[in-house]
């Protein structure tokens, strides 16, 4: 694609930066079909390719971004399933950061949109203000039905979630039987007060692993959050604090920072681009999802029953991190039966804050997402992000637990508290139920594909 | 076509489909007309969007009522064989593919579906899996979002035992240009349970499927396709030759081992840069300025730095473990070493080598998108595939590979190719990637694949596949009798010419 930036504007490094990618898309359209909003809308300006020419515009004019430009931007779920798709390797990860700091500097949203926005980035990355807000919103539960739709929408977000949250203290938790590796944990801002039994199982996986787990001092949001709503300072600063934090404990010698929630380490891990420097390249080398770190470990004996486990694939995980064979092998070797599912690439509709901003589009990506996990006829859904996992848990009777929770079962863990209330189907007794079934129907079911003929 | 007459046949279509059937915006326009060819974009008239056979009905004899000219695609990009793009400006597009994208039925005891044309490659295989993974699809190296309906008419073909798309496919649905609806093999049979309609092509009466691959006669809107029962292990074997001359010695050992049927899979024999060009840009395009092929050095570098050859064969066998098939796996390898010069890079080596896990991922009729990387092998987005092929034997297919070489070469162009092989034939992919910004380039382009054509023309070989640019230049190679045959066939059944003028070379024009 050309461009037409002028000197001074190529002078700036967002839009030099702009520039250089908007110059490697070539318009081939790989990328439509597999986004998630086009193939709701079928308009181009709902696709990567055609926000890739409304951003241009934008930039190109500078100044006041049109209502049009900033409605269909907005719309993007930054879900990167056209990064994955794209022939060209466009990097529109950064260029879409680049285009919603823009609109974030430069476009006046209505006072409704602002007050959302700013209250969203105040207090999702800050744990103890955000679990301030949370008992104020589940004080205001019974009165949800007389709120305006947005305000409906956002308590039952916020208090949907069954699960209780705990944030971490800054603590260094031992590992069991011989030490292989320190590693620090990213606790995840949002995830900690919302679900304390995503960290809890992963220290104790990572403890019988051989794992000495640093929760250091100073760590907190990773940015992700006020990055992705245009907050570009706000996100470099809250990475700023995360690498001076971490910087202290790799003083003693950190083998890995890991973490359990993939939107968080697809911007740990890129960290280089975001804040810049050498302590930040670092970190964002040594940064792990905690599926990626257990498979380099290698995961001890599983014995869990073989339930019928979908993976649902995290936007940021494969996406983000293409990590998508790590956790699928692990939940086999701790005994589950994994299932893929229909649409894999696709987005759930939780994309961060995007079902808080977005609610309606939200919905459909959601509703289409828990059917084609149904579909597969699944005894528990496994995902490795909480903000996919409460999405998807609003459209599904089937329970939603994270990977690390089945792993650490699989391996001696307790029960995910989740599936502890569930009467889950026994897989010997479904295994026997289909064997009778087949004795008893006449004729018996025909298998297409007997192993004998191969 | 008055613009009179395009107003009318909009508002019918609008009247019959909604607004939602109908798309005229500016974006849409440009979209559907962008085009990689080096002859550049060609905007339609507008889209329109069928949910049914009966739709497409209503347009084709809405489009003979006002005398416009329809374009029907299906689904995907059709990159490097001319996009979406309409054979000539100011078409109609029918996009099948957006509505029409169900999967009709699969059959799990007798192994086959049946598809619209909006189902990709992607689509068929996720809900195979979720059925619990029992069957197999045949599947291109190409983008999973491909149709399966687009690919199979336009003679597509994967590398399974079920690689020759139209073979594999059984009964049609066709929307003929008066706009009278075709069942084709066991649907003609007028009866209300068509219980062979996607089991068996040979029934009583001629076998026209074949009329509607590669041609513009009518609307395909439904087919069944054949699906392998999934074996339960596939092992791949690959080899690595080091001289761009070892095509000769290649192709002679791979004749016997798909004559006899003992390899099950075709062979992709792809040279250096066909694989290595997916994993990057030419080191060389900036500093030549996209004037030079790139030097034997730059190829050498290549090949060293991703473990690959000259020319690297993939080929696989199916079977009940890994462990079963190794005594194949032996034999391939003894003939394949005998010689000395090939390199052997076993399952587990090749699974860590990109290009090679692409050549797995289509063995095991599993979508991936990983050849795409070609696309990018030069800035720009310009795209041509030539594709000719030599029959298998060992001297000719050498020939042919030092003749485009050259031509290549002399274009200043970079020799990329896949010799695609079976039993007695290999079609050759050849890919001309150019800067489409650069006007020298469009020129170069343009030139090198007309001459390949004229030149393997000459030597009696002709293309399997075209882009849309060259379908009347294609044509214009053929023989009197069969460009008559074909204008003779259109006129009966698109007496006005509305479906596709142009495409593959069949004009209206020609059809009066």
């Amino acid at each position: 694609m050309q461009t037409a930036f002028s000197l001074e504007q190529l002078a700036q490094p967002t839009i030099a930066e702009a520039d250089g990618i908007l110059k490697t898309c070539v318009h081939y359209g790989f990328c439509t079909a597999t986004c998630p909003t086009y193939v709701l809308f079928r308009d181009e300006n709902d696709s990567p390719r055609g926000r890739i020419d409304l951003i241009r515009a934008m930039l190109e004019k500078g100044g006041t971004p049109d209502a049009k430009t900033v409605l269909h931007l907005d719309r993007c779920l930054s879900c990167l399933s056209c990064v994955t798709t794209c022939a060209v390797k466009v990097d529109y990860t950064h260029l879409i950061d680049i285009a919603r700091a823009h609109i974030e500097d430069n476009y006046r949203r209505p006072l409704s949109e602002r007050m959302l926005r700013r209250m969203i980035a105040e207090l999702l990355p800050y744990p103890r203000r955000f679990a301030f807000a949370l008992r104020l919103a589940r004080l205001a539960n019974p009165l949800a039905a007389f709120l305006p739709a947005r305000a409906r929408n956002l308590i039952e977000l916020a208090t949907g979630w069954p699960a209780a949250g705990e944030i971490l203290r800054p603590r260094i938790y031992p590992a069991r039987g011989m030490r292989k590796m320190r590693v620090a944990l990213l606790p995840s801002c949002a995830q900690q007060v919302l679900d304390r039994n995503i960290n809890a199982a992963t220290i104790r996986l990572l403890q019988r692993h051989g794992c000495e787990v640093v929760v250091a001092a100073g760590v907190g949001c990773c940015g992700a959050l006020p990055l992705h709503m245009g907050r570009q300072m706000q996100g470099k600063a809250l990475a700023g604090a995360n690498i001076a934090a971490w910087s202290v404990k790799m003083a003693n010698g950190l083998d890995a920072i890991v973490v359990n929630a993939s939107g968080c380490g697809t911007t740990v891990k890129d960290y280089a681009h975001l804040v810049g420097g050498e302590q930040a390249c670092r970190i964002g080398a040594l940064t792990r999802d905690v599926t990626e770190l257990l498979a380099e470990l290698g995961l001890s004996h599983g014995s869990a029953q073989p339930y019928r486990v979908a993976y649902h694939d995290a936007c940021s995980l494969q996406h983000g991190q293409g990590v998508t064979a790590q956790p699928r092998k692990l939940l086999a070797q701790a005994g589950f039966n994994v299932l893929d599912v229909p649409e894999r690439h696709f987005c759930c509709g939780s994309a961060g804050t995007y079902n808080l901003l977005q609610p309606d589009i939200a919905v459909a990506l959601g509703q289409r997402k828990a059917a084609h996990i149904d579909s597969v006829d699944p005894d528990i859904i496994a995902a490795g992000n909480l903000g996919c996992m409460v999405q998807i848990a609003r459209f599904t009777q089937a329970p939603v637990v994270h990977t690390v929770e089945l792993l650490d079962w699989g391996t001696g863990g307790p029960m995910p508290s989740a599936l502890r209330d569930r009467r889950l189907r026994n897989p010997a007794a479904r295994a026997a139920q289909a064997a009778q079934s087949k004795t008893a129907a006449s004729p018996p079911p025909v298998d297409p594909n007997p192993t004998a003929v191969w | 076509m008055s613009s009179t007459n395009l107003e009318a046949f909009f508002a019918a279509i609008t009247g019959v489909l909604g607004a939602d059937g109908v798309n005229r915006s500016e974006e849409t326009i440009r979209r559907y007309g962008e085009n990689t060819m080096p002859g550049g974009d060609r905007p339609p008239a507008g889209v329109v969007y069928p949910g049914s056979t009966a739709d497409v009905q209503l347009i084709v004899r809405a489009a003979n009522t006002h005398k416009i000219p329809l374009y029907p695609i299906s689904t995907g990009n059709n990159i490097g064989l001319g996009t979406r793009s309409a054979a000539t400006a100011g078409q109609v597009v029918v996009d099948l593919g957006r509505n029409m994208n169900r999967i009709v039925d699969i059959d799990e005891k007798l192994a086959f579906a049946v598809v619209e044309p909006g189902v990709s490659y992607q689509t068929l295989y996720d809900e195979l899996v979720r059925r619990g993974n029992k069957l197999m699809l045949d599947v291109t190296s190409g983008p999973p979002q491909g149709g399966m309906i687009g690919n199979a008419l336009d003679k597509g073909a994967g590398y399974s035992p079920y690689f020759d798309h139209f073979g594999f496919s059984c009964g049609l649905e066709i929307v003929l240009g008066t706009g009278e609806m075709l069942r084709t093999g066991d649907g003609t049979l007028d009866a209300k349970d068509l219980i062979n309609w996607h089991t068996s092509k040979y029934s009583f009466g001629p076998i026209l499927d074949g009329l509607f691959t590669q041609s513009n006669f009518g609307i395909v809107t439904r087919m069944g396709v054949w699906l392998l029962p999934r074996p339960p292990a596939v092992r791949s074997f690959h080899f690595t030759f080091p001289d761009d001359d070892d095509l000769e010695t290649i192709i002679e050992l791979c004749r016997p081992l798909k004559l006899s049927n003992f390899v099950p899979t075709l062979f992709r024999v792809s040279n250096d840069l066909y694989l290595c060009g997916s994993e990057g840009e030419s080191p060389e395009y900036r500093a030549s300025g996209g004037k030079r092929s790139i030097s034997d050095e730059g190829r050498r570098h290549l090949r060293e730095r991703h473990r690959l050859g000259a020319w690297n064969v993939s080929g696989a066998f199916y079977g009940p473990s890994g462990a079963a098939m190794e005594p194949q796996i032996h034999r391939v390898r003894d003939m394949f070493m005998q010689g000395g010069k090939a390199r052997y890079i076993a399952h587990e080596e090749a699974a860590a080598i990109p290009p090679l896990q692409t050549a797995i991922n289509a063995f095991s009729g599993v979508p991936s998108v990983g050849e795409l990387g070609l696309l990018k092998w030069r800035p720009g987005g310009g795209n041509i595939w030539f594709a000719p092929g030599t029959p298998m034997d060992g001297r000719v297919a050498n020939e042919f590979q030092r003749l485009c070489r050259k031509i290549y070469q002399e274009f200043g162009f970079d020799y990329t190719a896949m010799n695609v092989c079976s039993a007695r034939f290999a079609r050759g992919l050849h890919v001309i990637t150019f800067n489409r910004e650069d006007a020298d380039e469009r020129r170069r382009a343009d030139a090198c694949y007309r001459k390949m054509s004229r030149e393997v023309a000459a030597r009696g070989v002709f293309v399997g596949r075209a882009p849309v640019d060259y379908h009347e230049f294609h044509m214009a190679q053929t023989i009197p009798a069969f460009r008559d045959a074909c204008s003779g066939i259109k006129a009966a059944l698109d007496p006005n010419g509305i479906i596709a003028p142009g495409r593959y070379g069949i004009v209206e024009t020609t059809a009066r």
